[in-house]
């Protein structure tokens, strides 16, 4: 009886560590209701801004009209990103896993992120709740557009940054040292609610690099080029000009930098 | 007619007598020699190229404690039966023609593939570790050993066609004692001799082919990257040629090759005219395959003593290789084993071969073409006929040069027009191209892969092939990665042309834009014509 005893025991230990390892937590996904939003910032009104984020020589900032999607609250982190992992032997280099692992995952390349995407979608279409009647309903879990990601990061009101015009060391991780954990930066004036949208890492985004105006049917125009895909929100290291909104960056698709990481979004097809 | 055979058997394997010691060295000195290799093997691990992985560390220190512990048994036997005898055996042209023949081979194909250069090391370690098998192997069969340059045109023949990985490199050791078992114990009578039968490096290159198909571990070797690289060097069939006119000289082994190439050639020509696309990829004889028959089945030792026996030896070699190399493809197998297969088969045919010979007597045909002459008079002639060949070959792009095949579009195209192992082929070209980091290549599988039309559609393979490609900055592959209906498409940037139309030769990086979008407009690619005058 007591040897039964132990063997159940044990055998609840190695259940729970199972199911421990296979429940990383889930994204919190955040819904960013339908309708327009402004995007870009021109540089002759903004000084802050770079060139690449005017809209067009004639218009300093474009109207850009979205149905609605949902975004993760928070970067993934190096124990979500694992969890895929594990569950996919995905072959990967050491460097995303050697994180903390309620750190963003950084080191992955564009091709992983969407991979990532793919993985989760495949876990959500078997989980209860909203987000699986979402994908069982033929929503995909992808990278966001540069400009779902805009809009989630700057909402209705043109700011500059995610809680208003000014930076804000208390809000977000930039000008430092590495990554911080996900979401330890309270950001309460922050549109929808979504954490880290200024600075900790760099975050790609599903739009390759073109110059503005921004539309999203000529995704599949240019393709001889050399590819590079936008990332938005700037890195733990970077100044406060660069962790802004509007902030355009670009990089290879095959890059695995130490301040690169993603978020993922919910979308209707 | 004595006299002639006499003159005939001294040109093939010219022999001199052996030479003794003037007094057998003690027995201390003799077996200190095996000693002395084995310590040389074991001193070149402390070479960085040996340092650089522990697996290769192993299998030195591992062939180096056998050769250790059978000589301490050989030196037990020694106390009980007396010291083994070792003797001095001349040079003999066949081993240090042949050595020279393979090591400017080598030369020339390290300077291009620096792979070659540092391997050099381990082609040392093999060398020390046969002499001190092979003299091993001698005295435990109670035999004097001979020593001379033997060694040195079986490591070179061998290492010319296979090396195992560093992860796997004892076996490369196993694979040199398993040419010098095989040349010890598998013997027969011919002529009144007691001779090996098969070629040594042959039989042991044929017997690890056939393990390594069987289990499906040819990635544990370098086999496929060694098939593909002698092409790296330019003019690689003239140099294989002018290697191959020294040996042929020597050994009077050209009805051999001649009859090999030609029966590659016309075999070639013929399934071309046939079917409107070349039977090997992009060669009418790969440069590999070239290469062994030159220096891989020309062994004189194992090959039939007349020159028409030789000229059927020839063509049989020519018949398999065409043959195998089907046959390969057909089952998916790596094609590069084709011509290392059918050598021991050949060797075991040769009494066969030479007693048809023999049937068939006196015809004025034979003599008309100079075959029924002995080896030795007749060596001069044949190497014309060969040269005259070999010159009919190049003149016609059958050697050196641009092939068609070279050219991806014409794969497409005959791909698209249903011509027989084309879509394999243009599969299997592709998959070459996304392995060297040409992303488009790695683009075309994933959309092959997703409209399944030449292949079963495969949605992961598919996405891994685009990742690869996206990875490589082809943009249409990212695309494809977030949306594959219908998989986007893009032109061969510059950076993949550099790739795609390298001929089989270096990879194009330095070279100029129009330049090379000419080059690829030779290739079919057809906005390559536009842009190389735009440019």
């Amino acid at each position: 009886m007591k040897v039964l005893a132990i063997l159940a025991l044990a055998a609840t230990v190695g259940l729970g560590l199972e199911a421990r390892q296979d429940n990383a937590p889930l994204p919190d996904f955040v819904e960013i209701p339908a309708g327009p939003f402004t995007m870009g910032a021109d540089p002759a009104v903004d000084p802050r801004a770079f060139d690449n984020e005017k809209w067009s020589r004639s218009a300093s900032e474009g109207t850009v009209e979205l149905p609605a999607f949902y975004l993760a609250r928070h970067e993934v982190t190096v124990a979500q990103y694992a969890a895929f992992v594990r569950a996919t032997k995905a072959p990967t280099d050491p460097n995303p896993l050697a994180g903390q692992p309620t750190h963003p995952v950084t080191f992955v390349t564009w091709p992983n992120t969407v991979a990532y995407g793919r993985w989760l979608e495949s876990v959500l279409a078997k989980a209860p709740g909203l987000t699986g009647d979402l994908v069982r309903a033929g929503w995909r879990v992808t990278l966001p557009t540069e400009a779902q990601w805009e809009k989630a990061a700057r909402g209705g009101d043109r700011r500059a940054y995610p809680w208003g015009d000014q930076p804000r060391k208390d809000r977000s991780n930039f000008e430092g040292t590495g990554t911080t954990p996900v979401g330890q930066y309270s950001c309460p004036e922050c549109p929808y609610g979504l954490a880290d949208m200024s600075g900790n890492v760099w975050e790609w985004t599903s739009s390759p690099y073109q110059p503005y105006p921004y539309d999203p049917t000529d995704d599949r125009a240019n393709l001889e080029a050399d590819a590079l895909w936008v990332m938005r929100g700037g890195h733990y290291g970077d100044p406060a000009r660069t962790v802004r909104t509007t902030t355009r960056g670009a990089a290879d698709p095959g890059a695995r930098r130490a301040f690169i990481g993603f978020r993922v979004a919910l979308v209707q097809q | 007619m004595s006299t002639t055979k006499r003159r005939d058997r001294r040109a093939e394997t010219p022999h001199r007598p052996e030479r003794s010691f003037d007094a057998q060295p003690a027995p201390l000195v003799i077996l200190a020699l095996p000693l002395a290799f084995t310590a040389s093997l074991l001193a070149l691990t402390l070479l960085p190229r040996l340092q650089r992985s522990d697996a290769l560390l192993w299998s030195f220190w591992s062939a180096g404690a056998v050769l250790l512990a059978w000589l301490a048994l050989i030196a037990v036997a020694a106390i009980k039966n007396g010291a083994p005898s070792i003797h001095l055996a001349p040079p003999r042209p066949q081993h240090y023609i042949q050595a020279c023949c393979h090591l400017t081979v080598y030369a020339f194909w390290g300077y291009y593939w620096r792979p070659v250069y540092d391997y050099a090391p381990l082609l040392v370690g093999q060398i020390l570790f046969a002499y001190a098998f092979d003299m091993l192997l001698s005295w435990s069969r109670r035999q004097s050993y001979g020593l001379g340059l033997g060694p040195f045109p079986i490591i070179f023949s061998t290492n010319l066609f296979l090396w195992l990985v560093d992860d796997w490199f004892a076996f490369q050791f196993l694979l040199v004692a398993l040419g010098f078992a095989g040349k010890a114990f598998v013997r027969w009578e011919r002529d009144g001799e007691r001779v090996h039968i098969f070629n040594p490096s042959a039989f042991s290159l044929a017997i690890f082919s056939v393990v390594l198909l069987t289990t499906g571990t040819t990635s544990l070797t370098w086999g496929q990257e060694i098939a593909t690289t002698f092409s790296l060097g330019p003019h690689i069939y003239k140099v294989l040629f002018l290697v191959g006119l020294v040996v042929m000289y020597f050994f009077s082994i050209t009805p051999v090759t001649a009859m090999a190439a030609l029966t590659l050639f016309g075999g070639s020509m013929l399934y071309t005219a046939i079917t409107g696309v070349p039977y090997f990829v992009d060669s009418d004889i790969p440069s590999a395959v070239f290469l062994g028959l030159h220096l891989l089945v020309t062994d004189p030792s194992t090959s039939p003593r007349t020159p028409l026996g030789r000229a059927i030896f020839g063509v049989l070699y020519g018949v398999g290789v065409f043959g195998l190399y089907a046959l390969l493809g057909a089952f998916g197998l790596p094609t590069f084993y084709d011509k290392l297969l059918c050598v021991p088969l050949l060797n075991l045919a040769v009494p066969s071969i030479d007693r048809a010979v023999r049937a068939m007597g006196d015809k004025p045909l034979l003599h008309t073409l100079g075959l029924d002459l002995p080896l030795g008079r007749a060596n001069l002639a044949h190497m014309g006929v060969w040269v005259l060949i070999f010159g009919v070959m190049t003149s016609v792009g059958a050697a050196d040069g641009r092939h068609k095949g070279d050219s991806l579009p014409f794969w497409e195209q005959a791909c698209a027009a249903d011509k027989p192992q084309a879509c394999a082929r243009l599969l299997r070209i592709e998959a070459s191209y996304c392995g060297d980091n040409a992303g488009w290549a790695c683009n075309e599988l994933g959309r092959h892969y997703t409209e399944g039309k030449l292949v079963a559609s495969d949605p992961e393979r598919a996405f891994a092939y685009f990742s690869r490609a996206c990875e490589a900055r082809v943009q249409a592959g990212c695309v494809n990665l977030l949306d594959s209906s219908p998989p986007a498409r893009a032109n061969p940037r510059a950076f993949d042309l550099r790739l795609l139309a390298r001929e089989g030769g270096p990879n194009l990086m330095t070279m100029a834009e129009p330049e090379l979008y000419a080059r690829a407009c030779q290739h079919g690619w057809e906005f390559a014509c536009s842009a190389a005058t735009s440019r």
